[in-house]
Formats: C-alpha cells, structure tokens, sequence
C-alpha cells in the first residue's frame, strides 16, 4: 500500500513526444480512438499495431510499462472475447458440438475487440506517461476554450481536476496513517473476524473525512491570500507553444486514420 | 529491558522502483519504567524506528524484542493484539484519529478493542483522563469541540486508557502553546516516575525533555549516532551538531556557566530554575571564600 499509483504517474526520458504541446497529444488521443473505430480488417489491426508500437518505443519508455497499464484490465477482455465468441453467428462454422457451434465471425470479432481494447488502454498510456499531470491539464484547458462560447467554464473544470489530482497522494498518506494510528487502539482490519470490520472502518472513515475538510478549507484560505479569484484573468507561468513537431504529430493520426479507413 | 532492537533495517517498498531504506542496523536498547527521548533531524528515521515498537511495522532485517515477545525479519509474526495493548503508540497529531461523537466513547474504543469490559474500560477512561489532568466532565463532549490542546491530552488518554506498559509518542507537542507543552511533558513524566511506565518520546525540541530524560537515542539518515544518558549527552554536545541537531539553549547555558566557574564535572542543571539556584549557590560559596 506503501506504493503510489503507476497510473498518472509520468516517466520523464525527454523524448520527442515528451517535447510536444499537450493539445496536439490529446488531439492525437482523439483521433487514435476513431483510428481504433475504423480498422475493421486484419491488414489495419496489422498496420495500426506496427505504428503504436512504433510510437511507444520512440517515446524511450520500456514497453512493460505500456503494458503493465492494461494489466487490471485482463478478465474485462477475457469476458468480452468469450461473449463476443459466443454470441455472434456469422460466417463458417469452425468447431460444433452438438448444438452448439463456433464460428469464424465470432472468433474474429472477439479478436478484434480484445485487441481494440488492448491498443486503446496501452496506447494512450502514452499520454499519462509523456506529460506531467500540470500540463496535462493545461492543454485540456486549451482544447477545452473553443467551448468557452458555450457557458463552459475550461479553467474552472481543469482547476478542479488539477486540484484533485495533486491532493490524491496526500489523503492516500494521510488515510495509511489514520490505518495505523487506529490498528495501534486495537482495530487492526488485517487481524479482525469479518463482522467487526464494518464498525472499523467507521473509525477510519470519520477521521479522513473530516481531515480531508479541514485541508480543503485551509486550501481555500491560502489560494484567497495568495490572491486568486474565480474567473479573474491569470497568467500562466509556462505557456503552450504549438509547433512543426505538433502538426506532424496530428498529421500522422490523420494518415493513420485514412489507411485504416481504406484498408 | 522493555525493548530491545538487534541490527534492525527497515526497508520502505521492498522489491520495487520507489525502495528507500529507512533504517539500517540499528542496535537499541531501552530499559524498562526509563524515559527515553529520541530525536533526529527530519527524514532520519525517528517515525519509522517507533512503528517498530509496536508491530505495525515489520523489520526487513534483524530482531525486534518487545516486552516478552520476539519480532524477527522473514518470520511470521507472532499475533500482535496483546502486544498493541501493553505498547501504546500515540501518532503525530493524534486529535486528527477520535471519531466517536462523545470524549468517553472514543476514550472506550481502544480498551473494549482489546476485550475489556464496558464498566471496566469507562473506569480505565476515566483514570486516563484524571491522568492527563483533564476534567471528567469532558468526558460527555463532542471531541471537536474541545480547545486544541485539550484534543491533544484526551486523544493521548485514548492510548493511555488502554493501561499501556510502554507508551511511545511521535512529536507529542507539536503545535502545543508553551504552556501546555510543559504541562504535557510533566503529565508524562509523573506517569513514569509514579506508574512505572516506560515512555518514549520523539521530539524536534529537545530543550523541553532534557531535564527528564534517562536515556538518549540520536539518528542521523537511518543510523543510530549515540545512545546515552542525558549526562553523557551534556558532556559532549557536539555530537548534536553531527547529527544535524542544534545544540539545546539549556545544554548552552550550563556549557557557558561550567566552564566559566569550572564545574564541569558536575551534574548538569538544564532547567532555568535549578541553573538559577546554582549560580545562587556559587555565589554564597564566593561570599563565603571571599570573607575566609
């Protein structure tokens, strides 16, 4: 429990893609999702394969880690092959047995969500892992404002999300040490029959709460005296830059999308 | 002895990219009814060396011995419930973990935890909060509505009411004003001198338990630099100064005094009031040789 999430976490190499503009990255997101969408043969599950994994070794982080970030996700796909598997009936029949049988359709479209899932969930790691959570949200931010006409407030939202985020680690500390300080009075959960620990976590629960409270009053407290306002004008400390590598980087999703389309 | 530690490591996230070794062979021994206080700069280890004392934490390496039972790295540890009974850890902060509406219930929680019964943890509670100096009568209130010093004492009577053999407090005046931090430190000093107990203090500000403390223990990054009595301590302070520690006023001043009127063989006075009565002495002492 002592080790941090791996998720959200970023892995600096100071690659090409590390350089980039947060938006062109989220854009390049975007459009990975509809390239995902469209391939719908076995040559563009081929083509979009040898490109994502093209893209994730120039970024210079070791492969593992991509897919260590789809790990959780093992019986989801599992569960969704076998649906996928079973449910669809087209094609030639493979395998029967007795009534039942297996066919090509289904074998093929469980592949192909499996393998869907798989680029999705390890690809756009690459996001998380290339960008620090603070630029993260700036260029959200940025590709948020053409919506600025709409009502929607962007550096309300990336504020709250920039906000949580920074103050995860510390409730996660904070509740490890409420873990202790109560399983020293007697109410360790690893060591109590299943009953009790309904009312321990009751002692764990009430603590953080009301810690987790007390902070964000004191946050208010300080970003006032610090003189933020709601909505006021504010500078920024690093600005986005868009650059050639930027619109390289969309460019190539938008190519990758019209191979996958034709192919 | 009450505890006893054999080249202990401790090992934050053992097998993983984050590890940090916390401790390293750490050799500590510390007697039983002693008060001992530990201090260290920050990061030397001083919270992780405490969760030892009471099994929260495991040793990554050697023998932790506590009481009549024996902790040792890479074996199953023996069940640690009776063991958290008779070694109360009091965190930082420890105001922050009440959570029942009422003082008295959340004064009840630890002992009826270790399976004792009602009438007997209220009587415990109450005997905990008379031993923190606090009025019984607080005993009905929401815990977030006492004063944050009184928060201090009735979480500290928490551990207390749980009739601890061992208590080890993390930082326990932090934050305190002045006044109850000399109020706090003289309620855990009787509870020693009287009770017998063995308590254990971490603390930044060593000026406020020098006076009390037997026994010393200094860390510096994870190693043990000194253990000894507070004498030893006075005799050479600037073993402080090598662990990152700034040398106490009280030790300055008696320094200052000692060698200006040579006593330094003396029993060092590191309050203001016995260095007061000593410097009165010396002068009597002068009159005295003056009129010889």
């Amino acid at each position: 429990m002592n080790e941090r999430l791996l998720l959200g976490r970023s892995i600096e190499t100071g690659s090409w893609v590390h350089k980039l503009d947060a938006r062109s990255k989220i854009t390049g997101m975007l459009l990975y999702l509809a390239i995902i969408l469209l391939s719908h043969s076995w040559a563009a599950m081929g083509l979009l394969a040898v490109f994502s994994v093209a893209v994730m070794l120039s970024t210079r982080i070791p492969l593992k880690y991509f897919i260590k970030s789809a790990k959780p996700l093992r019986f989801l796909m599992l569960f969704i092959f076998i649906v996928q598997m079973l449910s669809v009936k087209e094609g030639e029949a493979w395998l029967t047995l007795g009534s039942f049988s297996l066919y090509e359709g289904g074998l093929r479209l469980g592949a192909f969500s499996v393998i869907r899932m798989l680029f999705l969930v390890t690809f756009t790691s690459l996001l998380t892992f290339t960008t620090t959570p603070g630029k993260l949200n700036q260029g959200l931010e940025g590709i948020l404002s053409p919506f600025k006409k709409l009502g929607l407030k962007p550096d309300r939202l990336t504020m709250m999300i920039g906000l949580a985020l920074r103050f995860i680690p510390t409730i996660l500390d904070e509740s490890q040490i409420i873990l202790k300080a109560q399983a020293s009075r007697g109410a360790d959960l690893k060591e109590l029959p299943l009953k009790e620990k309904g009312r321990m976590l009751v002692s764990l629960l009430v603590p953080v709460i009301t810690s987790a409270f007390r902070r964000a009053q004191d946050l208010v407290y300080s970003m006032e005296a610090r003189g933020f306002r709601m909505d006021a004008p504010r500078t920024r400390y690093h600005r986005l830059r868009w650059g050639t590598a930027d619109t390289l980087f969309v460019v190539m999703f938008i190519i990758m999308g019209v191979a996958v389309a034709v192919l | 002895m009450a505890i006893q530690l054999q080249q202990v490591s401790y090992t934050y996230a053992d097998r993983s990219l984050w590890r940090q070794t916390a401790l390293h062979d750490i050799n500590l021994s510390i007697a039983q009814g002693s008060m001992v206080g530990i201090a260290g700069a920050t990061g030397s280890g001083k919270s992780t060396l405490l969760q030892l004392f009471n099994g929260i934490l495991k040793p990554s390496q050697g023998t932790v011995q506590v009481l009549d039972v024996t902790i040792q790295a890479g074996e199953k540890a023996p069940r640690l419930l009776p063991l958290r009974r008779r070694v109360g850890l009091v965190f930082q902060f420890p105001e922050q973990q009440m959570f029942e509406e009422t003082v008295e219930k959340d004064l009840i929680f630890g002992p009826l935890n270790f399976g004792m019964s009602p009438e007997e943890a209220k009587a415990r509670a109450r005997q905990a909060m008379t031993d923190m100096g606090l009025d019984l009568e607080l005993l009905e209130r929401n815990p977030f509505r006492l004063s944050g010093g009184q928060m201090r004492k009735a979480a500290i009577a928490s551990v207390l009411a749980m009739d601890p053999e061992i208590i080890v407090l993390d930082e326990p005046t932090a934050t305190l004003d002045p006044l109850s931090r000399a109020e706090l430190i003289g309620l855990l000093e009787r509870l020693c001198r009287e009770q017998g107990r063995t308590i254990i203090i971490v603390t930044h500000r060593m000026d406020e338990l020098l006076p009390y403390a037997d026994h010393w223990a200094l860390l510096k990054e994870g190693g043990l630099m000194f253990q000894g009595s507070g004498l030893a301590l006075a005799q050479d302070p600037d073993i402080l100064e090598r662990c990152g520690l700034s040398v106490p006023q009280s030790l300055r001043y008696w320094h200052a005094v000692a060698r200006r009127f040579g006593l330094e063989g003396e029993q060092p006075c590191l309050t203001a009031d016995s260095l007061a009565e000593r410097i009165a002495l010396l002068q009597a002492e002068g009159m005295r040789d003056s009129h010889e």
